[in-house]
């Protein structure tokens, strides 16, 4: 990883954005990166737009705020509005399509999945940020499945852990992986 | 920040180990967003160490609770945002006055009054200087990064205990709520500062007494020193007075003691600034925008460099003059209407020379932004 990368995780506040975002940067710490992780949220427990933004490196981070996202993964419609300028244009979306209505267009590469219905279907809805978490890290190859797996045990609450693990590995199912988050996976 | 743990760590929870480490013993808060976590932590932290925790009733109590807590010879801390942060400015000006170490957090979000409780701003600048009445002494340190949350609470119990004052740890809530990969250092590696206590013959203590270093020593309660400790202004038996003479000795050294103490008060960092010609000056999140701005326009082959005051208050005057009258332009970006700046023109010799970026939307001002005025101002001069 020459360049940082740069993630945002958005969608409505409850949804579990903050915390899908600290698995991550768990799973990117546990494989030696360095993150810096911010986070936008409004003064209601529920609702509303939430956002949970990472800059990984492999060195120092002079700025830790996003300024040109290369992944951007919306779970909800209140955040389907976004700035199209803070996105590279060789940007990945990925968008909840059981929960975003807006039809999401621009130049860069759009990924649309029932993430929350996916979730259901093994028994909690809410468990959609981690079958996105699951897609994205298919899709790029962040951090070895190892890493995140450690994570997500270190961070889920025991009775949740099987749910999570489950939707993780539906996220990752859902697209053909990379060849270097498959051969992560493989590390692993 | 050397050997010990490498973890993700929020700004917030920084401060809070961080005064763990300094060995803060007592904690009295009133939650408040976006400080709340410092409160969550230190609830967490300090049963482990044999400290005390306390939710006091509201903010004004919790800043009344730390200084009885420092007189009853503890370390303590409290944290706030804004608006606590103004109800706690009368209690403030009491430990100012009868010289209570004492550490209080102020987490800068949206204001005035509740204004924005989850965005970040800048606009406590002036009031963490000025907010109590009358002059007064102050330290106002400004972290911008989760790493500094750290090391600037453990130096803010050090200047505190040292020189007998309350230190405001002063960031906005970009850094409070910042997550970052950071180096902790094992606690016993901390250096830690411990203040004077009064030694000698009981009969003769003073508890205001003017000692070489203008710090007077503090009686520990169950020493049995005799001591006086009152909001009216006293002199050195820490009886009221309004002798005039006496008034204004006390004064003098309550209000010169940190101006003879800069050598453990002053900190900045500087980037690019030796040769600058145009330098930007900021605080927290801005100024680590600023310093990406700054290293772009080195690219483009612009003379600009970055002054960044780690303490703010009294802030760092004789290293900035050097740098400001060199600079042909001098840019302050600011989350507020115009604080930082205020201060910046009366140091730069020609106020007409700074520019301001000020931004009261509740968002952080971004590199670009900066890096924009910077190329302006290499263009068209001030």
């Amino acid at each position: 990883m020459s360049h940082p990368v740069e993630l945002r995780l958005s969608g409505s506040g409850g949804q579990g954005l903050q915390f899908s975002a600290r698995v991550l940067a768990e799973a990117l710490l546990r494989d030696g990166r360095t993150v810096a992780q911010s986070q936008s949220y409004e003064p209601t427990s529920r609702g509303g737009v939430s956002r949970s933004d990472l800059v990984v490196s492999d060195g120092d981070i002079d700025y830790p705020l996003v300024t040109g996202l290369d992944y951007l993964v919306i779970l909800d419609e209140v955040a389907a509005e976004f700035p199209p300028t803070l996105l590279k244009p060789t940007a990945t979306l990925l968008v909840d399509e059981s929960r975003v209505q807006t039809r999401v267009a621009g130049p860069w590469t759009i990924r649309s999945s029932p993430f929350a219905e996916i979730a259901r279907a093994l028994g909690n809805e809410r468990a959609g940020n981690i079958v996105a978490l699951g897609t994205l890290l298919a899709l790029s190859s962040l951090c070895s499945s190892a890493s995140v797996a450690a994570a997500l045990a270190a961070e889920t609450p025991p009775k949740f852990l099987d749910l999570n693990s489950e939707a993780f590995d539906a996220g990752w199912r859902l697209v053909q992986p990379t060849p270097a988050a498959e051969a992560a996976h493989a590390r692993a | 920040m050397g050997e010990g743990q490498r973890i993700n760590l929020q700004g917030n929870h920084a401060c809070a180990l961080g005064a763990i480490a300094a060995g803060c013993r007592f904690y009295a808060g009133y939650p408040i967003t976006p400080s709340s976590d410092v409160a969550e932590r230190m609830a967490l932290e300090l049963p482990k160490v044999g400290g005390v925790f306390i939710q006091m009733e509201d903010e004004i109590a919790s800043m009344g609770a730390i200084i009885g807590a420092s007189m009853g010879g503890a370390k303590v801390m409290t944290a706030t945002s804004g608006p606590g942060f103004s109800l706690k400015q009368e209690n403030l000006g009491y430990a100012c006055m009868v010289e209570v170490p004492c550490v209080i957090v102020d987490v800068m979000r949206g204001g005035p009054s509740t204004g924005m409780p989850t965005r970040p701003a800048q606009g406590d600048i002036m009031q963490a200087r000025w907010g109590t009445h009358g002059d007064h002494p102050i330290v106002v340190l400004a972290p911008s990064s989760v790493s500094e949350a750290f090391s600037e609470t453990i130096r803010a119990f050090n200047i505190a205990e040292t020189l007998r004052t309350p230190v405001v740890l002063l960031y906005d809530e970009v850094v409070g709520h910042l997550v970052e990969t950071v180096q902790v250092p094992d606690p016993g590696s901390i250096a830690r500062a411990e203040r004077k206590w009064a030694t000698g013959p009981r009969e003769a203590f003073q508890p205001y007494a003017a000692t070489d270093d203008d710090i007077p020593a503090m009686a520990r309660p169950g020493d049995g020193y005799r001591c006086h400790a009152t909001g009216l202004t006293h002199g050195e038996r820490g009886l009221p007075t309004q002798n005039p003479a006496e008034v204004e000795r006390a004064m003098q050294r309550l209000l010169g003691k940190l101006e003879r103490h800069r050598d453990v008060i002053d900190r900045f960092e500087t980037f690019a600034a030796e040769d600058a010609e145009i330098l930007v000056v900021a605080i927290g999140i801005t100024a680590r925008a600023a310093k990406r701005a700054v290293a772009e326009a080195r690219r483009q082959g612009i003379a600009a460099g970055l002054f960044r005051p780690v303490t703010l208050w009294p802030f760092p005057e004789q290293p900035f003059h050097a740098l400001a009258e060199q600079a042909k332009a001098i840019l302050v970006p600011e989350m507020n209407a115009g604080q930082l700046s205020l201060e910046i023109e009366r140091l730069s010799g020609r106020p007409a020379k700074v520019a301001r970026i000020n931004r009261l939307s509740g968002e952080p001002i971004e590199p670009a932004e900066i890096l924009k005025i910077i190329e302006e101002l290499a263009r068209h001069g001030r």
